[in-house]
């Protein structure tokens, strides 16, 4: 079918379209070129629209078991938030973690178009696929955790050579159908499981005989020299202690120089100052993004309100337990792989060290100069559910909605913070910039996040108000892969998305070792290990898209 | 044909080293597995081509005319009841999506025996460990009760006592503890067996989990066994506490989950303490993470408002039907021709195990390829942390639960 989007303005950063009136044809699941489309074909008047790709999110806890262990714990949640079916929709239910079909349609109705899960574990990547796969409406993705596995670290204290673990990095990502490799609290969550209840980021863990500096100076180096597009994606050490700055500028400096992607950064930008000796290092870590140009961001911004935390780092979660509101906690050790935690929590604006979180989040945001590096995320669900992504555009475009709320917080928080002095407003460039364009460059998903002739035609609508988080929550009409979803912010017909993965090529002798390995050690085979093509669409119910690796 | 690597979803441990023949349709087990592991296969052998084809109020019938009595039965129940659920990730999607579609109350047939662990995650939350974890990294490792060898057959080789370990250590304690003699057990010297002079179970768990606790005092009477359990506990690194919830009382199973969570809780302040709690060896495990992504709640999971409802009490199937509360139950059991329903309806449909023999006439029984043998399925272990393939080894005409789950969706 062919539509023609007429009179909008459109914001497409990837080819510098800054608010332009152009036509948007889409022909089938493409954008094409408005002009050559018939005449007479379907057209809709938008001229008091404006236009965006579809967007993306980074950095989102949709699937795997861990989400499932939030969901049962989060019962009250739930119970209060129940979503009715009707002939287009599943029900389902829960706020800060919804089920499946649910986060799907709320995702679509903000013209969100993709989501990827960033805490994929290798032998738990099949329940994750299975949980994307019933997420409907967008596309999905993974990235694949690594760094606290028994097998990499044993490769590393026996010497082994980059090359070689370049070809078990590139196993694992073939095997577990994933798109990026992701790094929690390198060594930490390992040698949590040996009782150590820190590991500073140039520390021997005892356990294991490495460095988190070393794990994450050996993953990133790997992801690179593979050609993997998305960097390493680190969650850095020390997660949520006051001083950890420091360790999140050190982890930077141990990628030397090659791309680096630091998570919910936010969480890790603490300082030590003033009486409660806690205090924000926003500026500090700002400034390490605009100096170092290999690093990039995503913020992790909290919002006031009962969210749950959920997390591979069972070091820091079982180190955050006791502020468990309401008081319930879980921590797993999983299969010499990783861990997982699960810890509820209601971020509190009276509270001083949340009222100061909240504030270092958008310090963070406006203190960054290149919006290609830094990206809008709340860590869905640790910061905030991510159903409150307008909101958070709001406080990023409007300096006085920002300013009002920063005066409703804990007043030693407002002290602490210089939010107030900042004059930065994000434009809707730099917004599309954070939530489309920037992310389909990192995740190098070349026909997404933007809107020429041959994208993908994964289109959001926005018709233009004074509200912006008005305008980001409810858009006018979304399409994905040319089929309109969503007209005037509900869901009009429903669609499955795909899986975006990276296959890097890779000695295959590695699996000599890595078949003794789990004849010896693991409780599944090697073989039933992997994940095919064929399984992720016959059984997972998800179809792959590949996407191409460039080998340096 | 000769398949290796094929996974057994006999019981929750979804061993996947099995070498298993294939000839036309007769599936024989190579090694000399025990007999538990051997049930599978056995099981699947056809007894009686005739129960291969789809039959109405016990005569033959075409698939189709299956499904349109089945839909018409649906079109007209006033409460029906999905149940079952011993089947694989993809039939009990389906299931999930048909029980929304026409209101029904959905549970597994093991719903209430999954009670107690669901309650103490949603209030209290755990610290557990996987399979491979507790194999690796565990030097203590304790039992409650002799009968989980028997229920996990593969479990003391695979995971209890393998032949190598991550850590190297084969200085590993195994702790079984019974208020039943055992004399096989007894003699074992691999193993401490401890006959307590206790009870039942449920009293050495609340004596060990006083001796953790804050207020505990040397005044309490404690068994002298639990007593030198909990110093060898105290003095290990890695320290893995199994149990299965169906060997401990009903009615008070939720009290010493909470002691063995509090428990380990309590220990986990200054060592490193886990559970790993063992079920799924019906598929309980598979169809309760199913629910709890797609609807956000575990099972079971009313439907009859439109929004999905979880209430235990009031949504437990065994007692709908004990109280006619329904009139139609759909019956999904694909992987044992001995799981049939254990009360029926007023109404019912099964989709099941092609060997199945009822003891009173169903309406609709629609037979279905076994998952693992004649289609291939995804299950989740008992750890609810891996998830494996099932895999398709013999062919033939059977439709796959799924399958037939749709349909009967589709003639609504
Ligand atoms: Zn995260």
């Amino acid at each position: 079918m062919a539509i023609k989007l007429v009179g909008a303005q459109i914001y497409d950063p990837v080819h510098q379209i800054d608010g332009k009136k152009m036509d948007i044809g889409i022909d089938q699941e493409q954008i094409c070129n408005a002009d050559a489309l018939a005449p007479d074909c379907e057209s809709i008047d938008v001229s008091d629209c404006i236009i965006m790709a579809g967007a993306i999110d980074l950095h989102t806890h949709i699937g795997g078991g861990k989400v499932n262990i939030a969901r049962t714990m989060m019962i009250e949640d739930h119970q209060a938030h129940l979503h009715h079916g009707d002939h287009q929709c599943r029900s389902g239910s829960g706020h800060a973690v919804p089920s499946t079909f649910t986060a799907g349609y709320r995702y679509a109705e903000m013209g969100y178009t993709a989501g990827f899960e960033p805490a994929v574990l290798p032998v738990n990547a099949r329940h994750a696929h299975m949980e994307m796969a019933d997420t409907p409406m967008i596309d999905k993705g993974g990235y694949v955790l690594l760094g606290n596995d028994d097998f990499l670290l044993q490769m590393m204290r026996d010497g082994a050579s980059q090359s070689a673990i370049n070809d078990y990095v590139a196993w694992v990502l073939n095997a577990s159908q994933c798109i990026g490799i992701k790094v929690v609290n390198a060594g930490g969550v390992h040698a949590f499981k040996f009782n150590q209840r820190r590991l500073d980021v140039d520390e021997v863990s005892t356990a294991s005989g490495v460095t988190p500096r070393q794990i994450v100076n050996v993953l990133s180096r790997a992801v690179y020299e593979l050609g993997v597009t998305h960097p390493l994606h680190v969650h850095a050490s020390n997660l949520g202690v006051p001083g950890n700055f420091e360790t999140t500028i050190a982890t930077m400096g141990a990628a030397e120089g090659v791309p680096i992607h630091l998570t919910h950064i936010q969480f890790h930008s603490y300082g030590t100052e003033g009486d409660m000796k806690f205090s924000s290092a926003a500026c500090e870590i700002a400034e390490a993004i605009n100096k170092n140009k290999n690093v990039t961001a995503d913020v992790g911004q909290i919002m006031f309100g009962q969210t749950v935390t959920t997390s591979g780092d069972t070091m820091m979660q079982y180190y955050g337990h006791e502020h468990a509101s309401p008081k319930k906690w879980t921590v797993m050790d999983i299969e010499c792989e990783m861990g997982c935690g699960v810890v509820p929590f209601r971020y509190r604006d009276k509270s001083f060290v949340n009222a100061l979180q909240w504030s270092i989040g958008l310090e963070i945001f406006l203190q960054v100069n290149d919006p290609w590096r830094v990206f809008l995320t709340t860590d869905h669900p640790n910061g905030a559910p991510f159903t409150s992504y307008p909101h958070l555009i709001k406080l990023l475009m409007n300096r006085s909605f920002r300013n009002d709320h920063l005066s409703n917080l804990h007043p030693e928080a407002q002290r602490m913070s210089n939010l107030s002095s900042m004059d930065r407003e994000y434009s809707l460039y730099e917004i599309a910039i954070m939530t489309r364009a920037a992310p389909s460059k990192i995740l190098g998903l070349a026909d997404q996040g933007h809107l020429a002739a041959g994208a993908t035609a994964n289109i959001t609508v926005y018709r233009k108000q004074d509200d912006i988080e008005k305008m980001f929550a409810h858009p006018a009409y979304v399409f994905k892969n040319g089929k309109m979803i969503v007209k005037d912010g509900k869901i009009i017909e429903t669609v499955k998305g795909v899986t975006h993965v990276v296959k890097p090529d890779y000695d295959k002798s590695i699996e000599k070792s890595l078949r003794t390995y789990f004849d010896k050690f693991q409780t599944i085979s090697l073989d039933n290990f992997k994940i095919s093509n064929d399984e992720m669409e016959e059984c997972i119910g998800s179809r792959v898209v590949e996407h191409p690796c460039k080998k340096t | 044909m000769q398949f290796k690597h094929i996974t057994c979803p006999q019981c929750g441990l979804l061993c996947d080293d099995l070498d298993v023949s294939v000839d036309d349709q007769d599936v024989t087990l190579d090694d000399n597995a025990h007999s538990v592991c051997q049930q599978f296969f056995v099981d699947a052998k056809f007894t009686d081509k005739s129960t291969l084809q789809p039959k109405i109020n016990g005569k033959p019938c075409t698939l189709d005319e299956a499904v349109t009595y089945a839909a018409k039965l649906h079109a007209t129940a006033q409460q029906s009841i999905i149940s079952g659920l011993i089947a694989d990730v993809q039939a009990c999607r389906s299931a999930f999506a048909l029980a929304e579609k026409t209101h029904s109350v959905i549970d597994h047939a093991n719903g209430q025996s999954m009670r107690a662990s669901t309650a103490i995650m949603q209030r209290y939350g755990e610290v557990r460990t996987t399979l491979a974890e507790a194999r690796n990294r565990a030097d203590c490792i304790v039992l409650f009760g002799a009968e989980i060898l028997e229920k996990f057959p593969k479990l003391r080789e695979r995971i209890l006592q393998p032949a190598e370990t991550l850590s190297g250590n084969t200085e590993r304690k195994l702790i079984i503890l019974d208020v039943v003699e055992n004399a096989d057990l007894a003699a074992d010297k691999e193993i401490d067996f401890f006959h307590l002079a206790l009870p039942n179970l449920e009293t050495a768990i609340q004596q060990l989990q006083y001796l953790a606790s804050p207020r505990a005092s040397t005044k309490t009477e404690i068994d002298p066994s639990i007593r030198a359990i909990y110093q060898q506990i105290s003095t290990s690194n890695y320290i893995v506490l199994t149990w299965t919830a169906s060997l401990f009382a009903k009615n008070t199973a939720e009290q010493t989950l909470q002691n063995l969570t509090f428990f380990i809780k309590e220990s986990m302040k200054t060592q490193r303490c886990v559970g790993l709690p063992l079920g799924g060896s019906r598929g309980e495990i598979t169809a309760n993470q199913v629910s709890t992504w797609q609807t956000g709640f575990p099972l079971p999971v009313a439907f009859t408002s439109g929004a999905p409802e979880h209430n235990p009490v009031i949504y437990n199937a065994e007692t709908m039907l004990a109280n006619s509360e329904v009139d139609l139950l759909t019956w999904v059991s694909t992987y044992s021709s001995d799981d049939t329903p254990k009360q029926y309806a007023t109404a019912n449909i099964v989709i099941g195990h092609p060997n199945m023999q009822f003891n009173q006439t169903v309406d609709v029984f629609i037979p279905v390829g076994i998952p693992g043998i004649d289609q291939r399925g995804l299950a989740c272990r008992t750890d609810a942390v891996a998830t494996l393939p099932l895999h398709s080894i013999r062919k033939n005409d059977l439709p796959s639960a799924d399958h037939v789950l749709n349909l009967i969706y589709q003639a609504l």
